[in-house]
């Protein structure tokens, strides 16, 4: 096997890895704070794509014009996403219903508003090729994967070195120690659920020039994103993170010897072999927020 | 008691429904709904079986439908089966399935087995669509023939004809709804009960929940597999949309209206929303919007279904003629 090839594979595989990143550790995220699973979050995703498509090429206003608008979507939806969960009872069922119809209505809608067709992005100011020694891949999608690592380098300071990020983790650590210290925990779950919101819609923006975009991307992603964080740990962050980079290197390097199709079932039957055998996730709850 | 007695007199009105009904619309299009009609009055009953009593949200359902829809025409077509026991295998081997994945995932949590349940599903729906030595691909397996049985003594009846498959479909979901009827009123559907009210409580009374659970899922399975089967055979063809989301999004419609854990509730909410969207012939995009809201306005307003409305009323009642007397009082 050329060496240069699965050099090359893998780093397209760490561009979508990025990607996988910013969707799971928004899902974990929530997950966290509130202890429910977003099943709309594949869809808000979606969202983030389609509008990019709509606001840069419908309307015209151009691909980098276009991510103030999806940011503030991502900002509304994710404000109505904490009020549509926020009142739950701890009823996990009730939550994952909430969500699953939130993500039907989503779906729905880009079907009625944009129809199936698949859509192209243009990101005209990168065009061209990256190339790093041997590695050579389009311009955006190097341009993706910075963006993208700096998005989760933010999340890691905001979460770490900041006293607003730092009650998030209090209120996902310990709630009620966080109340009695004088945190208000609603606000920091909503913070984390627009949070995490955003970052899922933002991946969408990321990803649009890189593939056609179109209403049902959203399904697979959610299940890959799923899959990430049983593997890593539900709640886990760092997990998250790290297993969404695993699992993009691993689907662009094992394309060069199996179908999609089957590297969906590997990780699949990967996930059921980690609840056998390490029913914590490999990060465990430790590693949590 | 008294529930279990009004189930019984549902049921009841329920079948002689379907039985009159046979004859009031014998056009092969009614009767094809009606058929669909049973199909989901089992599909619903199964989510609620491992829902509204076993307490776990399950979108694994679809899969264990494919895939027993699946299993039967393969052995059918490829090996020779006859219809019955290549059912019965698809029912079987929907239950080892659900009961695997369950026990795997119940380790961690029943968020897990939500997960894992619907990631199964579209795995199921990838690997129709994939591997096509096994399932043909995207075109799926065409001319299914038709079921038949024979009787020592008597021709052999075929099953052939919109009315007969009709009768084949009743039959068939009256039996695997009998089932679960069964197991809910046997000890193990009071466990099963009690376990989803009160987990910690069943737990200090020495209840093991997973074993239980384990049942629900496994019976669930058995009786979407079967099911699965007996909705193809119709069809005549089984393609990789038998896992389509959509049949997902209805039956969590049908046993939120119906409420989870009413067995009679999520009959009648089968056929409603069965009947209903063919009287109505929306667009399916407008359909999947609709659903969505009624999925949010129910879990929001009714978590307990549609039969719960006439007591809330009452209580509101209630307390509002209270305060008038209180006020009355003072």
């Amino acid at each position: 096997m050329d060496p240069i090839l699965l050099l090359q594979q893998l780093a397209n595989g760490l561009v979508m890895g990025s990607i996988y990143a910013m969707i799971a550790v928004g899902l974990a995220l929530i997950f966290g704070v509130l202890d429910i699973v977003n099943f709309a979050h594949g869809e808000l995703y979606m969202i983030g794509a389609m509008a990019t498509w709509f606001v840069a090429e419908r309307i015209g206003l151009g691909y980098l014009q276009s991510i103030p608008v999806t940011t503030l979507i991502g900002l509304v939806l994710g404000y109505a996403v904490y009020r549509l969960v926020r009142d739950t009872g701890g009823s996990i069922e009730r939550a994952i219903i909430l969500t699953t119809g939130l993500a039907m209505v989503l779906q729905s809608s880009a079907m009625l508003l944009w129809s199936a067709t698949p859509r192209e992005v243009h990101f005209p100011a990168a065009t061209g090729l990256f190339e790093l020694g041997p590695v050579v891949m389009p311009r955006v999608r190097a341009i993706a994967f910075v963006a993208a690592a700096g998005c989760i380098a933010l999340l890691y300071v905001f979460l770490h070195h900041t006293h607003l990020g730092r009650t998030i983790r209090a209120v996902a650590q310990n709630p009620r120690a966080a109340a009695m210290v004088g945190i208000n925990a609603h606000a920091a779950i909503r913070l984390a659920v627009i949070t995490g919101v955003v970052l899922a819609v933002l991946a969408g923006t990321l990803l649009a020039p890189m593939y056609a975009v179109h209403p049902v991307m959203g399904l697979g992603f959610l299940v890959k994103a799923f899959a990430i964080v049983i593997i890593g740990g539900m709640g886990s962050l760092l997990g998250a993170a790290v297993v969404a980079i695993g699992l993009g290197s691993f689907e662009s390097l094992s394309s060069l010897w199996l179908s999609a199709v089957a590297a969906e079932a590997i990780t699949f039957v990967l996930m059921i072999a980690i609840l056998l055998v390490r029913p914590q996730g490999l990060f465990g709850r430790s590693a949590r927020l | 008691m008294q529930d279990s007695l009004v189930s019984a007199w549902g049921g009841a009105a329920l079948l002689l429904i379907a039985i009159v009904f046979s004859f009031v619309f014998p056009s092969p299009y009614a009767l094809g709904i009606g058929i669909t009609a049973a199909t989901f009055a089992v599909l619903a009953t199964s989510l609620n079986l491992v829902f509204g009593y076993g307490g776990l949200l399950s979108f694994a359902q679809v899969g264990f439908f494919g895939l027993g829809a699946y299993t039967a025409a393969i052995l059918v077509v490829d090996t020779g089966w006859s219809f019955w026991p290549a059912a019965l295998a698809g029912g079987v081997l929907a239950a080892l399935l659900g009961v695997f994945i369950g026990f795997a995932s119940l380790r961690l949590s029943r968020i897990a087995f939500v997960i894992v349940s619907l990631a199964m599903t579209l795995i199921l729906h990838l690997l129709a669509k994939d591997l096509a030595f096994l399932t043909r691909g995207p075109a799926g397996l065409p001319g299914l023939p038709a079921p038949t049985v024979s009787i020592p003594g008597l021709s052999p009846v075929e099953f052939d004809t919109p009315r007969t498959y009709y009768w084949l479909s009743l039959t068939v979901s009256v039996a695997l709804l009998l089932l679960v009827r069964w197991v809910i009123g046997s000890g193990a559907g009071r466990m099963m009960m009690a376990i989803r009210l009160d987990e910690p409580l069943a737990k200090a009374q020495g209840i093991d929940p997973l074993p239980y659970r384990l049942l629900a899922i496994g019976l669930s399975a058995f009786i979407a597999g079967v099911i699965g089967a007996v909705h193809v055979f119709n069809l005549t063809i089984v393609d990789p949309s038998i896992f389509d989301m959509y049949y997902t999004e209805a039956i969590l419609i049908m046993v939120l209206l119906g409420g989870p854990g009413s067995f009679v509730g999520v009959l009648a909410a089968a056929l409603i929303f069965t009947v209903l969207p063919e009287l109505l012939r929306i667009s399916v995009d407008a359909r999947s919007l609709i659903y969505g809201l009624l999925l949010i306005a129910l879990a929001l307003f009714l978590p307990n279904g549609i039969a719960e409305l006439p007591r809330r009323i009452a209580r509101r009642a209630r307390v509002s003629s209270d305060g008038d007397r209180r006020e009355a009082d003072g």
